[in-house]
């Protein structure tokens, strides 16, 4: 051997050593503002789906406005809130959609209350096309129709993926039956499927008899000639009329907007008693770390309503079918914590 | 024809491009065609969507192709669908065919991407209303086909089928997701686990710790003794290689077919395709006693059928908006990116953006060809690189693949080691590697169709009456372990004679 | 007859408990086969290893235990520190990039078995371009997040 060990060590350490050098430089930059590279976890492990393509829309305009390296991971729930967790300092931000509380309110492993564990940042955009559909030749023409068979004793078989934003319309309308065919709620099953395509293939299969599915995902099959066994029919879209009215209204591929205005309340009726509809729309937004700067969730709030005034945000959602909805996170929080109450109720009536 | 007007030049060299960074990405163990199609995705924002398509097939293409490369000469999977490739291309790289192997590799790579891409052009719809005929049921019956070659391919039927549960088990820790329909609950662990162990192991760091870390880990304890073998590894002729196409066109045909239709099933995971054509090789095929050992015969099953995944893979993707398998769920981003809906109408809507992605997709499978058939004899002299210097380069890049597999999770470089150690600990203690890595990459998907099928059957007679496919399905997985009964009896028999004479 | 078929093959799965459904049946399966492989290898195994006939597994044979445990520890370093020092300058990658270097260079030391001058300065160099090179691309090129 020509070179001991210790000079090994010593150049093993050293290159530890510089590096921690370095590091408390780093750190000595202002504090209360976003600073070096940021990274945005979202709940979403999909590249191909609405939350990354909200999420990098949103993400793009804050790092140019911010003049910052910022990047979008596809990490999935779990490990989404893990990540968040460990970063106080700002580099480490959450965007997701409703499942953040929803998952909370039906018990799914692994969810805590957001509200208490996290700071809520601001509200951002909504996918309007959470849906529900039939096959073309369905016996149901509407959504009242659905409810009155249920009440009549018939089993409906609806198909949806347990625990978040598929499940709460299903709650919804099983909780509106309770409410004007007293007893007759649990001719109303639950089908649990996971992806867009099982749903879509136990349709086929005479499965179910109504599946949760989205504008964008169906909207080509709706468009299929009957005689089509992959053909289907929208019976209700979640979203509130007013967030279908602000919709481009050319709508999505060949429905138009007025043709989607067909689902929604008033004419798509879920009630809650009292005079109440049901609605869902399907929000996304930021959540941060507990301990994080104040400052920092100013500086987010300001810079994207500078964003949201300058308007051309609005266009590249609107082009993705998203709804622009720009809420500063004190507003946010309020806002989403109503809704989640709202959920709430549904969910302990029908338990 | 309108679409010729949109291939320029700049098109075809964005196709040629991706599949050249595509075989890098595939070639480098831990990093996944899916993952250099998802790190491109961005760009095509700017590209436009017929230049960012060509960019995306010609990657997605080549990260496929790529994935044979470790596989080969490393013992690593480069992709998790080129896992089959390990089987037979590794013991034939140690005998100093490295570069021979390659060679049956990317001839039946680019014949596999061919036929697929002549399917997807020919009968996409048609196949697309035909894959919806596969439901639960049928689909658990394939997964189970699948993990029937386990017992053929075990040295001793017992071990390996032990080893192959052992592999299912293990797949099943972490949560019943409920993206799957589950009920979102863990199992298999124990509470102080879940912040690590929700989502339970990934598969791309559990391979590459079983084949890469635990390799370095066996040699390691040997003292890595570089000089002698890789001497022995200089590569010899590569001549003759299309003769060992002698005879084996029902092999590359059979297995482009099984390679598209699994392609085809939506949830069917990508590497169930190479499984399954390996495991139809060995059992159809008249002389199947030398796969696992160095036959040319497994790579051409293997490769074959893991190119023409990606034909296969965009079927239901543009005739019924569904991806096919990981990748195309991320290039499925590249439309919603540009506005464009996929569905059952997407083809008869957007005839020109159609044919522009068949012209991409044959392209890329050209190029990818030619790239890598005359890098071969280059890219195969990596396993000449002292071990001092190529195992610390591989181990680091394990670790930007695990890293980066799932966006930045640091568990799934613990997973590295922990299933390196383990891989090293079966290896020692007699265990099977093989079967227990297809136990552990069909597993997860076994549970959800076995258990999805009776939740809304209620009764074990589905599988047998759901529907004539299913009957179909049965025969062949009773084909399949008939055969391996039979062949392992009879090696017995033999083994008995040569102690005897 | 048949119906006692259709009762016997009818299952009835309650979702809240589906979880363990299937891991269920693989433990029981896993447990089955276990019980086989003791009584018809292990247990012939064990009792040959107590005549002096076999040696047990890793215990029984020779290994390099300098390089074995030496490998696990480097490696087991590589991935603590690496989070650790790639925590002070987040999302950057500098801890991967900082860390690869000096877990290069110290296994290629452990794996060399001829410390030439020539050697040494291949691993040197070694250690310090390709993580460099890894890190470039993936990090700055393809703004792939690493530790």
């Amino acid at each position: 051997m020509t070179i001991s060990k210790k000079t090994l060590a010593t150049v093993g350490s050293a290159v530890v050593l510089a590096s921690m050098t370095l590091g408390t430089g780093a750190a000595m930059a202002q504090a209360g503002e976003l600073r070096g590279n940021i990274r945005v976890v979202i709940g979403s492990t999909s590249t191909g789906a609405d939350t990354y393509q909200n999420s990098s829309i949103v993400t793009d305009a804050l790092a140019e406005k911010l003049d910052l390296n910022m990047k979008v991971d596809a990490v999935g729930a779990s490990s989404a809130f893990r990540t968040l967790d460990r970063d106080s300092r700002g580099n480490t931000l959450m965007i997701f959609h409703d499942y953040a509380y929803l998952g909370y309110l039906y018990g799914v492993e692994g969810f805590s209350d957001i509200f208490e564990k996290y700071t809520i940042g601001p509200t951002v955009s909504i996918n309007p096309g959470n849906a529900y559909l039939v096959p073309k030749d369905s016996p149901y023409e509407t959504l009242d129709d659905i409810i009155a068979a249920v009440g009549d004793g018939e089993t409906v078989r609806v198909a949806i993926q347990p625990g978040g934003v598929s499940e709460i319309g299903f709650s919804a309308l099983k909780n509106a039956i309770a409410i004007e065919h007293p007893g007759q709620e649990d001719n109303l099953v639950a089908v649990n499927t996971g992806s867009q395509s099982d749903k879509n293939q136990q349709l086929f299969d005479d499965q179910v008899d109504v599946i949760n599915g989205s504008v964008q995902a169906n909207e080509q099959y709706t468009r299929l000639p009957e005689d089509d066994q992959k053909a289907m029919r929208f019976v209700w879209l979640t979203a509130s009329q007013d967030t279908i009215e602000q919709a481009p209204e050319e709508g999505l591929g060949q429905t138009s907007r007025e043709q989607l205005l067909e689902y929604v309340e008033p004419n798509a009726n879920v009630t809650m008693g009292d005079d109440e509809n049901f609605t869902f729309d399907k929000e996304f937004f930021f959540i941060y770390n507990k301990d994080m700067d104040p400052g920092i969730v100013e500086q987010i709030d300001e810079a994207l309503a500078e964003i949201y005034e300058e308007g051309e945000i609005q266009e590249t959602l609107k082009a993705s079918f998203f709804t622009p909805n720009f809420r500063p996170s004190g507003e946010a929080s309020e806002h989403l914590q109503e809704k989640m109450a709202r959920y709430q109720e549904i969910i302990d009536n029908i338990k | 024809m309108d679409f010729l007007s949109l291939l320029d030049i700049s098109f075809f060299l964005l196709v040629a491009f991706g599949a050249l960074v595509g075989i890098i990405f595939g070639a480098i163990p831990g990093m996944t065609a899916t993952m250099a199609v998802a790190v491109c995705l961005p760009l095509t924002y700017a590209l436009g969507l017929n230049h960012g398509l060509a960019l995306l097939l010609g990657l997605y293409v080549g990260g496929i192709s790529g994935g044979m490369v470790p596989a080969v000469l490393l013992n690593i999977p480069g992709t998790p669908s080129s896992i089959t490739t390990t089987f037979d291309g590794y013991p034939m790289a140690q005998k100093g065919e490295g570069e021979r192997a390659l060679r049956v590799c990317v001839i039946a790579s680019v014949i596999g991407g061919l036929v697929s891409a002549a399917i997807l052009f020919l009968f996409a719809p048609l196949l697309a209303d035909f894959s919806i005929k596969f439901s639960y049921v049928e689909k658990f019956l394939i997964i189970l086909l699948a993990l029937s070659v386990i017992a053929s391919l075990s040295s001793n039927m017992l071990i390996g089928i032990f080893s192959g549960v052992l592999g299912i088990w293990l797949s099943l820790i972490g949560d019943y997701s409920t993206t799957d329909g589950g009920n979102g609950k863990t199992r298999l662990m124990f509470d102080f686990m879940e912040p690590y162990l929700f989502e339970g192991f990934s598969l791309l760091p559990v391979l590459i710790g079983i084949f890469g870390i635990s390799t370095i880990l066996l040699e390691a304890e040997k003292g890595v003794r570089s000089e002698l073998s890789s001497s022995r590894m200089v590569i010899g002729k590569a001549a003759g290689v299309l003769s060992l196409f002698k005879g084996r066109l029902t092999n590359l045909v059979r297995s482009s077919f099984i390679g598209t239709f699994v392609g085809m099933l939506p949830g069917v995971g990508g590497s169930a395709a190479s499984v399954l054509a390996y495991t139809q090789e060995k059992n159809l095929a008249r002389d199947s006693s030398q796969m696992g050992k160095g036959a040319p015969q497994g790579l051409i099953a293997s490769e074959s059928a893991n190119n023409a995944l990606t034909g296969g893979a965009l079927i239901p993707l543009l005739s019924l908006g569904i991806p096919g398998d990981s990748t195309t769920a991320v290039l499925i981003g590249a439309f919603t990116l540009q506005g464009i809906q996929v569905g059952p109408l997407f083809i008869p809507e957007n005839a020109d953006t159609w044919y522009v992605m068949i012209v991409a997709l044959v392209f890329a499978n050209f190029v990818m060809f030619f790239l890598m058939f005359f890098a071969i004899k280059h890219i195969a002299k990596v396993v000449m690189v002292p071990k001092h210097i190529l195992y610390p380069i591989i181990v680091m890049m394990c670790v930007v693949g695990a890293y980066a597999i799932n966006y930045g999770i640091m568990f799934d470089v613990w997973t590295l080691l922990i299933f390196g150690v383990f891989g090293w600990l079966i290896q020692k203690i007699g265990l099977e590697v093989a079967p227990l890595i297809i136990g552990f990459i069909l597993g997860s998907q076994a549970e959800v169709y076995f258990v999805k099928s009776l939740e809304s059957a209620g009764t074990l007679s589905t599988f047998f009456t759901k529907s004539p496919i299913a009957v179909v399905l049965w025969l062949l997985i009773l084909a399949s372990v008939v055969f391996s009964v039979v062949m392992s009896l009879k090696s017995r028999a033999k083994g008995r004679q040569e102690v005897l004479s | 007859m048949e119906s006692d078929l259709s009762n016997l093959l009818s299952v009835s799965v309650d979702f809240e408990t589906s979880h363990l459904f299937f891991p269920t049946i693989i433990n029981w399966v896993m447990a089955g086969l276990f019980l086989v492989i003791l009584v018809t290898k292990l247990i012939p195994f064990l009792a040959a290893v107590k005549r002096g006939e076999r040696t047990l597994p890793i215990l029984g044979e020779s290994m390099d235990t300098r390089r074995f445990f030496g490998t696990l520890v480097l490696i087991v370093a590589y991935f603590y520190l690496m989070v650790v020092v790639g925590d002070l300058f987040p999302y950057t990658g500098y801890g991967f990039l900082f860390v690869s270097m000096a877990f290069v260079l110290l296994m290629s030391l452990l794996y060399l078995h001829e410390w030439t001058k020539k050697a040494l300065a291949i691993v040197a160099v070694n250690a310090v371009v390709a993580p460099s090179l890894a890190w470039f691309v993936l990090a700055k090129l393809f703004t792939i997040t690493l530790p």
